[in-house]
């Protein structure tokens, strides 16, 4: 059976890799990328040969005249972001093969244990693929298999939707009939608000922050799934829904505790944090 | 106001450079071909955004669009922005 070897979520801020090379930059960003370094060692160390990326679409490229709730990209490649992040953020491309065994033995395996994933043979990926890559694997080597969340329009799937859709991508990966090591990155963010009266160069809730990522840190799915209804999520940051994506997260670990986690809040923009998942012992299995 | 209308237009005015010359050069020309009400028109004409935003139009779509075809200052855009729409709450932006 395929492995899971190691399981990373970090921010898909498109404004950090600017921040980050910026003069004088914040104390806060800079640690963030000794700690975003220190994800792409650990990525490095399991030895994946193949990655499932697990992110959004900001209404780039899936829209409200067909708008899937999660979809795997099956085409022979995919590239991004999209021109319009290039020209707002100045952010560097991505390119990967995808690896469409792995794919449609994720879409085959979804469909018998209850996950009919849309799918989608000509995809790009945008920053929320495109910035973490580019953190946990610059070296753009390794064949992914992209899969899409929708974190943007409503009605979204429930808290307890993602996380059970995280634990059926474990088991059909699991199912796979080869011994391929593959490494899950996914990610998301905290509390956010774009376009809201809460707009700022500031986390939209500290206290959501604090409070999910204590709950991530203690493996307690159960509670952050009770917690993170629709209604609390858009309460900390109108967009904060791309948290999400981390509860799936916590799905594909088997509701485990994870091997760390960070919060750091900047002056400059969002709270920046990480959680990460060996397993067994990560590159020594 | 049909919120699906308007955030694909304003969509459309993000991302298609095309798309977006056109609504700089002559809006009124541009929205007329756009499948919209008089009202929809007027107000991404005017970038009237507390009135989209009160509609209930995407968030993030009207950021993207208000920084796009806005002619003036960022700053000064920024500050207005918020001031205009404090009052205003959250509208249901659900399609």
């Amino acid at each position: 059976m395929a492995k899971l070897v190691e399981i990373i979520g970090i921010t898909h801020n498109p404004f950090l890799p600017r921040l980050i090379k910026a003069p004088n930059p914040d104390p806060v960003i800079v640690k963030t990328a000794k700690d975003y370094d220190w994800m792409r060692q650990k990525m490095a160390q399991a030895r994946p040969d193949v990655l499932i990326v697990v992110a959004s679409d900001h209404l780039n490229q899936w829209f409200m005249d067909n708008m899937p709730a999660f979809l795997v990209g099956k085409a022979p490649s995919t590239e991004g972001p999209a021109p319009v992040e290039i020209r707002a953020f100045g952010l560097a491309p991505y390119r990967a093969k995808i690896d469409t065994d792995m794919a449609k033995g994720i879409i085959r395996e979804g469909s018998r244990l209850g996950v009919d994933f849309a799918f989608s043979d000509e995809c790009f990926i945008d920053h929320a693929f495109t910035v973490p890559l580019n953190f946990v694997r610059p070296e753009m080597d390794l064949p992914i298999v992209p899969i899409w969340t929708n974190v943007m329009a409503q009605p979204l799937p429930t808290s307890q939707r993602f996380y059970d859709v995280g634990q059926r991508i474990r088991e059909a990966v699991e199912a796979l009939p080869d011994g391929t090591r593959v490494g899950v990155l996914s990610s998301g963010h905290l509390a956010v608000e774009i376009g809201g009266p809460k707009t700022s160069d500031y986390s939209s809730d500290t206290e959501f922050d604090r409070r999910m990522m204590e709950l991530i840190s203690a493996g307690d799915a159960q509670t952050v799934i009770q917690e993170a209804t629709y209604q609390r999520l858009v309460k900390a940051g109108n967009v904060t829904p791309g948290f999400l994506n981390y509860i799936l997260l916590m799905g594909i670990a088997g509701g485990t505790k994870p091997t760390a986690t960070g919060l750091d809040f900047p002056e400059v923009t969002a709270a920046m944090h990480y959680m990460d998942w060996e397993i067994d012992g990560g590159g020594a299995a | 106001m049909n919120k699906y209308q308007v955030n694909k237009v304003m969509r459309q005015i993000i991302q298609d450079p095309e798309s977006f010359q056109a609504f700089k050069e002559n809006p009124a020309a541009f929205l007329e071909k756009q499948s919209l009400s008089q009202e929809e028109r007027d107000a991404l004409m005017r970038i009237d955004y507390p009135t989209l935003y009160a509609a209930g139009v995407h968030p993030f779509l009207l950021n993207g669009f208000v920084n796009r075809v806005w002619p003036g200052e960022r700053a000064k855009l920024r500050a207005e922005y918020r001031a205009k729409i404090a009052p205003l709450g959250y509208p249901d932006f659900s399609t």
